[in-house]
């Protein structure tokens, strides 16, 4: 249990065997073949070997991934197919999968056809935006109604042009006309930004016409060679944008009807995909003329399927246990129960390799803690049968098959806590009956209601706390004893254990006398061994410190207080929920307020609660119980295999 | 008039509505906490509109300091009868003092640590902004805010069920 015990494998072999080699390896999937960098920095083997690569055929294969995936995106962000909510891999056979990618060439085909498509997409769009920026420049000038080619007679010049708006444009139009007589000027039109105007100036005055320009920061616009009115400009643009924005929904139509593609798409990126990583593996080979070397990890328990398969394709090889004290890569494995907890293992960060999985130790507890916080048997009940669905329905793998999982026995445990504090819905039982009824029923607790007694909860809730803590440092303690330092664990957590346990004892007031003389022990002992590590004067403060200690299991025990708050808060809530919604008295209105106080009160309550009892339940576990022992860092364990992303490749076991 | 404005002020059922009122403010912390950790959610988003439901979560985080004041509020209404079947009951100076006094942990506290709740969830959004896989320590942050704002409500909570009316 808990971390998968690896093994190390070194093989040599000749290089006429390595395609039949790395082809079956990755359909057995369960080596990580590691990089061998430091060997090649190694003189003795750097003489004899070189790194193996090909990568030429892995970026060639990287381009047509990007291609294929780049279709597929497309087709995705026009296609009306609908998405499914969770996303899963589809099961195929070898045969039927081989026999699609015989097709390879037409399904290369339709990729292009759809990038192409995509192209030519982007290229309207482009251009629409252009055609209409250059429409929106024109539109100041509609008024101005000569041809625009014409921009000179024989003796005058047409000037079209703007000024700034903070210049006074008729004060520029009668400076211009005072100075240079031979001319005249209209505004057109005027904006936030400037002033359009037009000037018709005689040739042979345009120098004097150009000084007064430049004192008022006149500037001349240009329209290149346009031809025809300003207002037939803009309506041949307007005709334009309509004309490339129909072809542009035709080519959205044509390739929402090439979404029937999309499954073949798939297949192919899995198929380029899985050729990519064969191409890539050689990258963390050494070979010689004639022959590679490989190293890597495998979980012991694969080693005699690893080692028929090297016999069979004829490679010499050796499998051994890690040195001592050598880091491996990690794999977790657990037990029905504990497996999908191994997520929340996970989201912290992987054990390291030489300490052990927490996993095992906090699966139950976890579930136990969620549960009292949601403390709703009907929540429990929706939870569970929600989850429940969704695994029956959707085959999940990885984090969220196990992230799934493990809400299904939360609901469970939380349906059984609800039940034992008698939480329905909160009071929802017996506000209907007193509502539309007038009866007094409601659903007696199992055990007892938390609001009638929460100081007992709160002890039950530190009662709790105090074994999860326990068990905490008693692994702290057992890893201890395996690394060989059974003093430590005695002085660290075995003193402990005695000053905790006595004092809970005199706090209740069992036993005083015995627990008086065993919380002196404990306290005289921690204060002796605290310091133990340390020097000189630092051996008597050291010890002190150590004793002082006991205010962090104090507050630990009191984190645990948690459990009961959260509990109250979604049971108050939901009995706030159903208040309100018996506001309306009996009768249909009643009736109906019910229902929508209902629907939303309990939705968002479920829904702030759940979130609630998730991330304090981690809390719990990241803070309290992993603080006292769990030590992480490892690397996941990543065999080389076949890393789909669509199908899921089945084959049939012969 | 002094005498009558004084029989409006002091007298139980006012206090006891004020500790009520008390205990609802921490929905200001709430409400500032939430508004911070929306601003800054709202500029990852801007860049990566797919982690929209992640943000969303994150959020969340600060907005339970202001159900625990309504619930602490809920159940000083429901203990005086202001809600429920009965009517107001008649509650002495000294019993809405307590009741008044069981309000302020959890609206005092409410508004501070939903505030410094709020900036911490606005770091985590900021944190999976760049780093998504890192949602789980991105709650747990937060949450260690939070535990203070429970202990209030656990305090609040013991002193007002303790009160007998």
């Amino acid at each position: 249990m808990s971390i998968a015990k690896m093994k190390k494998l070194s093989v040599i072999g000749l290089v006429s065997n390595r395609e039949e080699l790395m082809e079956k390896l990755m359909t057995l999937g369960v080596v990580e073949i590691t990089d061998q960098e430091d060997k090649l920095s190694d003189s003795q083997w750097h003489e004899m070997v070189a790194r193996d690569s090909d990568e030429q055929t892995v970026a060639e294969f990287e381009s047509q991934i990007s291609r294929v995936s780049q279709a597929l995106s497309v087709l995705e962000k026009y296609g009306t197919g609908k998405k499914p909510l969770l996303h899963t891999k589809k099961p195929i056979t070898l045969r039927e999968f081989q026999k699609a990618l015989e097709r390879k060439q037409q399904i290369e085909e339709k990729v292009a056809h759809i990038n192409s498509l995509s192209a030519r997409h982007a290229e309207l769009t482009n251009s629409i935006n252009k055609t209409q920026s250059l429409k929106l420049s024109l539109e100041p000038w509609i008024e101005y109604d000569v041809p625009l080619e014409e921009k000179e007679t024989s003796t005058a010049d047409i000037i079209l042009g703007v000024v700034p708006s903070t210049v006074d444009a008729l004060q520029f139009i009668n400076e211009l006309e005072e100075k240079v007589p031979e001319s005249m000027a209209k505004l057109l039109k005027s904006d936030a930004e400037q002033h359009y105007i037009y000037v018709v100036c005689l040739k042979e005055k345009r120098d004097d016409a150009d000084d007064v320009f430049r004192t008022y920061g006149f500037s001349k616009v240009h329209f290149g060679d346009m031809k025809g009115t300003v207002k037939e400009n803009i309506s041949a643009l307007e005709k334009k944008v309509e004309e490339l924005t129909a072809e542009k929904v035709q080519i959205e139509e044509s390739i929402r009807g090439r979404e029937g593609d999309s499954e073949d798409l798939e297949l192919l990126y899995d198929k380029l995909v899985i050729l990519r990583d064969k191409a890539a593996i050689r990258q963390n080979l050494l070979v010689t003329k004639k022959t590679f070397y490989m190293s890597g990890w495998l979980p012991a328990k694969a080693a005699d399927k690893v080692s028929s398969l090297l016999e069979e394709v004829g490679c010499y090889y050796q499998i051994e246990d890690p040195e001592k004290g050598e880091e491996t890569p990690v794999l977790l494995l657990n037990g029905g129960f504990s497996t999908p907890f191994e997520a929340i293992t996970k989201l912290y960060a992987l054990p390291d390799s030489r300490s052990i999985d927490a996993t095992p130790f906090f699966s139950l507890s976890y579930a136990i803690f969620f549960g009292m916080m949601l403390g709703d048997a009907a929540y429990g009940v929706v939870l569970a049968v929600i989850t429940g669905l969704v695994l029956k329905k959707y085959k999940l793998e990885g984090m969220k098959y196990q992230l799934i999982k493990m809400f299904f026995f939360c609901g469970i445990s939380t349906a059984f806590w609800g039940a034992m504090f008698g939480g329905w819905f909160g009071d929802l039982v017996a506000v209907v009956g007193k509502t539309f009824f007038n009866a007094d029923v409601s659903i007696p607790p199992i055990w007892f209601s938390p609001l009638d007694d929460p100081m007992k909860l709160l002890l039950f809730c530190f009662l709790l706390g105090g074994i999860h803590l326990f068990i905490g440092m008693g692994l702290n303690g057992w890893l201890s004893i395996k690394d060989g330092r059974p003093l430590d664990a005695l002085f660290d957590v075995g003193l402990w254990y005695l000053l905790l346990i006595s004092v809970t004892l005199l706090l209740v007031g069992i036993v005083p006398t015995v627990a008086k003389w065993m919380a002196i022990i404990g306290a005289v002992g921690i204060v002796l061994t605290g310091g133990r590590h340390k020097r000189g004067l630092g051996k008597v403060i050291g010890g002190f410190g150590s004793l002082y200690g006991i205010t962090g299991y104090l507050s630990d025990v009191l984190s645990y207080s948690r459990l009961l708050a959260l509990g109250l808060a979604s049971s108050v809530i939901a009995s706030v929920v159903n208040n309100m919604g018996s506001f309306g008295g009996p009768g249909i209105k009643g009736v109906i307020l019910m229902a929508v106080a209902f629907i939303i009160g309990h939705t968002y309550n479920f829904a702030i609660n759940g979130l609630g009892s998730f991330v304090h339940s981690c809390r719990l576990q990241y803070v309290e119980f992993f603080g006292k022992f769990y030590v992480s860092g490892g690397e996941a364990f990543q065999p080389f295999g076949e890393n789909t992303k669509y199908v899921d490749i089945l084959r049939e076991e012969n | 008039m002094n005498i009558v404005f004084e029989n409006l002020l002091f007298n139980g059922v006012f206090l006891a509505m004020a500790g009520a009122a008390v205990a609802a403010l921490a929905g200001i912390g709430s409400a500032i906490g939430i508004g911070i950790a929306g601003q800054a959610a709202a500029g990852v988003i801007s860049e990566d509109p797919k982690k929209f439901g992640q943000t969303l979560i994150l959020q969340a985080l600060p907005g339970t300091q202001g159900i625990y004041g309504l619930l602490i509020a809920f159940l000083i209404m429901t203990k005086i009868g202001l809600l429920g079947g009965d009517g107001l009951l008649d509650i002495t100076m000294a019993q809405g003092a307590y009741i008044f006094a069981s309000g302020i942990p959890v609206g005092l506290v409410g508004i501070f640590s939903g505030i410094a709740q709020g900036k911490s969830s606005a770091a985590s959004i900021m944190l999976i902004s760049k780093r998504p896989e890192e949602l789980a320590k991105g709650m747990v942050y937060p949450a260690m805010v939070e535990t203070y704002a429970v202990l209030a409500l656990l305090i609040s909570f013991l002193m007002l069920n303790g009160i007998q009316v």
